[in-house]
């Protein structure tokens, strides 16, 4: 159909929203870079690449991103290893698979406040379940701190957002596991694939792009994770989760450096689009393959 | 098909895992919050409450505006979605279907919209909105929830479109429709279970959201959920019955709408159209 | 032609004046103390002062500590901020840096002479030749214990930080601990290491000249003793802010615990046998003789240019400290707000509130305490800018990390301390 009029009647008005509340912004964001403004609300002057020059060569900055990177991973892995165990329990036929289905989903609608405060709750050792029960299963022989050590307070904020998102992530595993054809099943099974095998050769090849696409997506969205971790550990203990959407703000609102915490999203930002873009030419070019 | 035993075996222990999993951080919530103070904080934890109150829901519900907050949460998350909707499917069927120069590069840009670390944008929102009047505004936080979801939602509306055969669409064409007409009478129907799968996307989005609502809404009789319940968590103090109370309330609502449309959620990504 | 357009001009300001004097004066207030039952007496003393003053309207607008470092200068720089906002200490000297804070000296002065405000209380907020804020209420941290479980194990409440080891081990028994210390990167660890810093001599962080005095022999023993310390401390201390440490001592599961007030905890969820509860001083050093404490005094900024509503917040602010209303004010949070003023120490409607009275030998205990309060970055009557960003960011409890997570030695932490905080005062 070729009616560019038309096409753009219906482009605009999503456009137009999307550049005056997330554009505009943007750009006032990018001019902020080069000024050396303090506390928000106050005015700068112009200072040039100086915030630039101050943030690359600064090891914070860097440290952080190797959070962001670790965080993205960690929580990828965990989450795709969970979900696709229970997109494929999901895809089974049982009853009460419809109920289920939908029940799945309860840790995604719950706010993430809420979320924080029951695994709060539920950590600490003053009426927290988690340490009894581990006790108990004798996994532990005393009450431990989750979030005492750097790798226990990082693993532990990755398996409580996992917990929140692993749900959602296995639907939509569900999703592209049911688009994959009944029939090609039934080929395997009378051709008598065992059950690896047609997992390895059918289920896991033709799952690809649903899993890339996740995978695209989900980097991006659990990249911009903040408020598990900042209500939860601040980026603590001894800056062991600060990842770089908890430095932005940190720098912005307690260091009142808010120039600087402008600078550090812009190259944030860079760096993901570059991750974006070349993760969506990847997926037109699978898309074209096909 | 018959599954074996073992087979079967391992489907139940995997979904009792699953339930486990998901449903203990509940029941413990939902027990805890009429449990008496003492009991919740009790250095030996109990499975299953030993005592039985409801002083934390009442004070929940008579000294805080619960209540409104709850008003506010599922007005502002109804208006997101369906503005969201309304702006998504236009654009989303332009992008699949209809040709027009800047087309993929302005399908990226969109896209990109998730690139940018959202806390960049909460400082210039606010002196913008402040130009306007909008802060302390429902309506300030229903702009923002749907510039966030617009992008998801326009990418999630463009793949379901794409399962529908393109025979249907073109019967409509040679019959002379008008595209107005192709999408709202033909496409939309077809795909209606991916736009629910949308909406509810986006429900749940701006029923959660929780940064931008914490800073742009002022006064109290106007905040959502989210932020009044991190309101009662307190500086020096907190009071664990209370917050389990919260946190009992702000999920029984979503839990009931979903009750209602959950399985559209559901049926709406795994089905997605016809195919 | 002249004197028609002074009558003209004249008229005109007699109506606007009237105008103005018959429309009310309407004020918002900004406060932090969002919990329910606080919102709810504070709308009880709005509700009267409105009444009793109809040419000033002032309504409340609760919000919380988490935001309002973001929010406020927002808001400032938007127009759309408060008339009246609470601080702290080093909150003021963010505002005050962004000019949205009018100084209040006249009216501090009146109220000086009237009610006589604890010195403490003010110090903090008096500084580059004004006064920023009206102190509202006082908070200082003192140590909590049970007599009887102090008696159980044979031992004395202890004065100094050797005595309150030997207390903490002997109180470590049966999956208890004996002392209940945060290390969490948070304002409540600021708050506690501080107050074993006050106690070691080490209260000045800053110079005169404004360079940064962390690294010091005292911070280090500080730092060292509260490391001992906070080794008998619970597993998941490093993640506590103050409701942790309060429902663990309420559990009786910590032994001993630094907090600023536990009495509404003790009351509600605990055993709220008064006779019990034990408060004392924060132990000193052993070289110390006195112990001292760390003090939060609240106060409320005047945040609005509008001279009409300077007037009318003033008077409002008179209101409130008066002792009959002001004790009703502090018993907002019976037992944990406590006076600034001296006549609002003795006030009727302090001490007649229900909890108050229950546990008054724990409030005077802690009130005698608050007098020895000092506040970090406030404590040399100079104040430097930096000090919001420190504080911001928690550096001494990040130092604390330093040793606590990571394994360093005290004088590492307090090297970190000292080169982190002077990055930040650009000295």
């Amino acid at each position: 159909m070729t009616n560019p009029r038309l096409a753009f009647l219906f482009v605009t008005p999503a456009l137009l929203f999307l550049a005056a509340v997330l554009g505009w912004p943007l750009l006032e964001a990018v001019v902020l870079s080069f000024q050396n403004v303090g506390v928000i609300g106050t005015t700068g002057s112009w200072v040039g690449l100086d915030n630039y020059a101050k943030v690359i060569g600064s090891a914070g900055f860097w440290n952080s991103f190797g959070r962001s990177a670790l965080w993205v991973v960690a929580n990828a892995v965990v989450q795709t290893f969970m979900a696709l165990g229970v997109a494929l329990l999901l895809n089974q036929k049982f009853p009460g698979v419809r109920i289920a289905r939908t029940w799945i989903i309860l840790t995604w609608i719950v706010p993430t406040v809420v979320v924080v405060i029951i695994w709060r709750w539920l950590l600490s050792s003053s009426g927290g379940m988690v340490n009894p029960l581990l006790i108990q299963a004798g996994v532990i022989d005393r009450p431990v701190g989750f979030f005492a050590t750097r790798e226990s307070a990082m693993a532990t904020l990755v398996m409580i957002n996992s917990w929140r998102w692993f749900p959602f992530t296995a639907l939509m595993m569900l999703a592209g596991l049911t688009r994959i054809p009944g029939d090609l099943y039934e080929a395997a099974r009378i051709d008598g694939a065992s059950a690896m095998k047609r997992f390895t050769r059918i289920t896991w090849p033709l799952l690809q792009p649903t899993l890339l696409v996740l995978g695209i997506v989900g980097t991006l969205l659990s990249f911009n994770v903040f408020d598990v971790i900042w209500l939860l550990t601040a980026g603590g203990p001894s800056q062991a989760t600060q990842t770089l959407p908890v430095l932005i703000y940190e720098t912005a609102f307690k260091g009142y450096r808010l120039s600087e915490a402008a600078t550090i999203s812009v190259l944030t930002s860079i760096l993901l689009m570059a991750f974006a873009l070349l993760a969506t030419r990847a997926m037109t070019a699978s898309e074209e393959a096909r | 098909m018959k599954r074996t035993l073992p087979q079967s075996l391992a489907l139940y222990s995997g979904l009792l895992l699953v339930f486990l999993i998901i449903g203990m951080p509940f029941w413990w919530v939902v027990t805890g919050s009429i449990k008496v103070p003492r009991e919740i904080i009790a250095r030996v934890p109990t499975m299953f409450p030993q005592s039985f109150t409801t002083q934390h829901f009442e004070k929940l519900f008579q000294s805080t505006d619960f209540p409104a907050y709850l008003v506010n949460s599922i007005g502002v998350a109804l208006f997101s979605t369906v503005i969201t909707v309304a702006l998504a499917l236009p654009a989303a069927y332009a992008f699949f279907r209809m040709r027009f120069p800047g087309r993929d590069t302005l399908y990226r840009l969109i896209l990109l919209a998730y690139a940018f670390p959202t806390i960049v944008v909460l400082i210039p929102i606010y002196g913008l909105f402040a130009k306007v009047g909008l802060i302390d505004t429902r309506t300030s936080l229903v702009i923002v929830n749907v510039a966030f979801a617009l992008p998801f939602s326009i990418w999630m509306m463009r793949s379901f479109l794409s399962t529908v055969p393109k025979e249907i669409e073109e019967a409509a064409i040679i019959d002379g429709a008008p595209a107005r007409v192709i999408l709202l009478r033909i496409m939309a129907p077809l795909i209606a279970p991916g736009i629910a799968s949308v909406a509810i996307f986006t429900f749940i989005a701006s029923w959660t959201e929780y940064l931008f609502a914490s800073v742009l809404i002022v006064s109290d009789v106007r905040r959502t959920v989210p932020v009044g319940f991190a309101g009662i968590i307190g500086q020096y103090q907190i009071d664990w019955g209370l917050l389990l109370a919260g946190a009992t309330a702000a999920t029984i609502p979503v839990v009931i709408l979903f009750a209602f449309v959950g399985r559209w959620f559901v049926s709406g990504l795994t089905e997605g159209a016809v195919k | 032609m002249k004197a028609r357009l002074l009558t003209i001009a004249g008229l005109a300001s007699i109506l606007m004046g009237s105008t103005a004097f018959a429309e009310p004066v309407s004020l918002t207030l900004w406060h932090m103390e969002q919990p329910p039952h606080r919102v709810q007496r504070m709308q009880e003393l709005l509700d009267e002062f409105n009444k009793a003053h109809p040419d000033v309207q002032v309504k409340q607008e609760p919000q919380s500590w988490g935001e309002i470092y973001a929010k406020a200068p927002a808001a400032f720089a938007a127009g759309t901020g408060p008339d009246m906002l609470f601080a702290i200490p080093d909150f003021t000297t963010v505002i005050k840096g962004i000019d949205a804070v009018v100084p209040v000296d006249d009216l501090a002065k009146d109220l000086e002479a009237k009610h006589g405000f604890v010195p403490a209380t003010i110090a903090p907020y008096q500084y580059d030749g004004h006064t920023w804020a009206i102190p509202a209420y006082n908070m200082a941290i003192s140590m909590w214990f049970r007599n009887s479980a102090l008696k159980a194990a044979g031992v004395e409440v202890p004065k100094t930080w050797t005595e309150w080891k030997a207390v903490a081990e002997k109180l470590s028994t049966d999956g208890r601990y004996g002392v209940g210390l945060p290390a969490n990167k948070q304002l409540y660890t600021d708050q506690t290491v501080y107050a074993l810093m006050v106690n070691g001599g080490a209260a000045d962080i800053y110079k005169e000249d404004g360079s940064i005095s962390f690294d010091t022999p005292e911070t280090v023993a500080s730092l060292q003793a509260y490391g001992d310390l906070q080794k008998l401390s619970p597993p998941d201390s490093t993640s506590w802010t103050w409701g942790e440490a309060e429902a663990c001592f309420a559990s009786a599961s910590c032994g001993t615990i630094l907090q600023f007030s536990v009495i509404n905890t003790y009351e509600t969820q605990a055993e709220a046998d008064a006779a019990d509860l034990g408060v004392a001083p924060v132990p000193h050093s052993d070289d110390q003789s006195k112990s001292g404490t760390i003090s939060y005094s609240n106060a409320i900024m005047l945040t609005t240019k509008d001279e009409a509503k300077q007037a009318g917040a003033k008077v409002f602010l008179a209101w409130l400290l008066e002792p009959a209303n002001y004790g009703r004010f502090l018993t907002m949070e019976p037992g944990l707000f406590l006076p600034v003023t001296n006549d609002g120490a003795k006030a009727e409607s302090f001490w007649s509130d229900k909890v108050v009275t229950k546990y008054k030998s724990q409030v005077e205990t802690m009130i005698a305490n608050s007098q020895n309060g000092k506040l970090f970055g406030f404590t040399t009557g100079k104040v430097f800018p930096s000090i919001g960003a420190i504080s911001g960011q928690n550096v001494i409890a990040e130092s604390l990390q330093k040793m606590v997570v990571d394994g360093q030695s005290a004088a590492e932490a307090a090297k970190f301390g000292q080169a982190r905080m002077s990055e930040i005062a650009g000295k």
